[in-house]
């Protein structure tokens, strides 16, 4: 075999492996860790609810699919399915509240009723409450 | 004599609504579509639902961009190719236990119900009917119940690339656990 049918070979396999192997690492791809990520906003769970309530289309455009760090007080904690961790916290509304769930990583030990707190999620929306998804505890 | 009327209307619709109405804002609804290709599956704990025990009817509503899904990139195709999260962001059901006077909510046990109602999602609605079981508890109300609905019935097109991976019915699993109105 010649030389050069020998290099055009090794650099179709390289490239063949290659694709293979970007597309099973996209396939594969995990959620972020929003625990390490930059948050867009920076908020208190008191104007994020407010936000909503006053204007919906507003917020949904301003906040949704963003990371959102809020920061407020611990109203309850509630299990979800499997290792699923619904925190709630307290907004001006009786009513209406921002819900973090946890889906991983979630210590409990940390997330008491009437604790100060800073919670990383993503934003999904409104329904009667501010709801963030993929929450990491940042303190 | 007007006032005694309006105070009376009043005590009286504080009295018909206190311990009638059930809700919860953590409820779990989740689907499973099994294939010989992959098993997807998507899970969503932000459910809020209503459940009136005088009247059997109930309600659940979700956002779509609650679902989770274990991998990053079916979310994405959920959101993006199959539901259009951004143009159609929740997705609702209202009906009613068909057999309400099964279910005796004074004491504490499981019941069989069936639940029939209108399902709204991707601008799209269809009857559903579903059996499931209702759950008289300490506190509360557990409602239970799993159907099969077709992506299809709701205008969901599945590229034929893909559709060998999902399955032609999804199992929807619901799971609620109510707490009378008015308590935290």
């Amino acid at each position: 075999m010649k030389t050069y049918v020998k290099i055009l070979l090794g650099v179709v396999v390289f490239i063949a492996l290659g694709g293979i192997g970007a597309a099973l690492y996209f396939f594969n791809l995990q959620h972020r860790n929003l625990g390490k990520a930059k948050p867009d906003f920076v908020i208190t769970a008191i104007d994020l609810q407010k936000a909503f309530e006053e204007n919906e289309s507003a917020a949904t455009a301003k906040f949704v699919n963003k990371v959102i760090e809020v920061r407020g007080s611990i109203e309850s904690v509630k299990p979800g399915e499997g290792s699923i961790l619904n925190v709630t916290l307290k907004t001006g509304s009786d009513l209406s509240s921002v819900i973090c769930t946890f889906a991983r990583d979630a210590d409990p030990l940390k997330l008491n009723a009437g604790n100060q707190v800073s919670i990383r999620g993503e934003c999904s929306g409104f329904l009667m409450d501010v709801l963030l998804n993929d929450c990491s505890l940042i303190k | 004599m007007k006032r005694i009327v309006i105070l009376f209307t009043i005590f009286f619709f504080f009295l018909a609504a206190n311990g009638q109405k059930y809700m919860t804002k953590n409820g779990y609804i989740g689907f499973f579509s099994h294939s010989a290709m992959e098993d997807i599956k998507g899970d969503n704990n932000q459910v809020a639902g209503v459940l009136d025990i005088s009247t059997g009817e109930m309600v659940f509503q979700v956002l779509i961009k609650s679902f989770h899904f274990e991998k990053a990139l079916m979310e994405e195709h959920f959101n993006e190719n199959y539901m259009e999260s951004d143009k159609f962001p929740k997705s609702t059901f209202r009906g009613k236990i068909t057999n309400l006077s099964s279910v005796d909510f004074t004491k504490q046990g499981k019941s069989d119900v069936t639940v029939e109602g209108d399902l709204n999602m991707h601008d799209v609605t269809n009857k559903i009917s579903a059996k499931g079981t209702v759950e008289v508890v300490q506190g509360g109300v557990i409602a239970v119940s799993k159907f099969n609905i077709v992506p299809e019935d709701y205008k969901i097109t599945i590229p034929g690339v893909v559709r060998d991976n999902i399955a032609k019915t999804l199992e929807i699993s619901v799971n609620m656990k109510y707490a009378p109105v008015g308590s935290k």
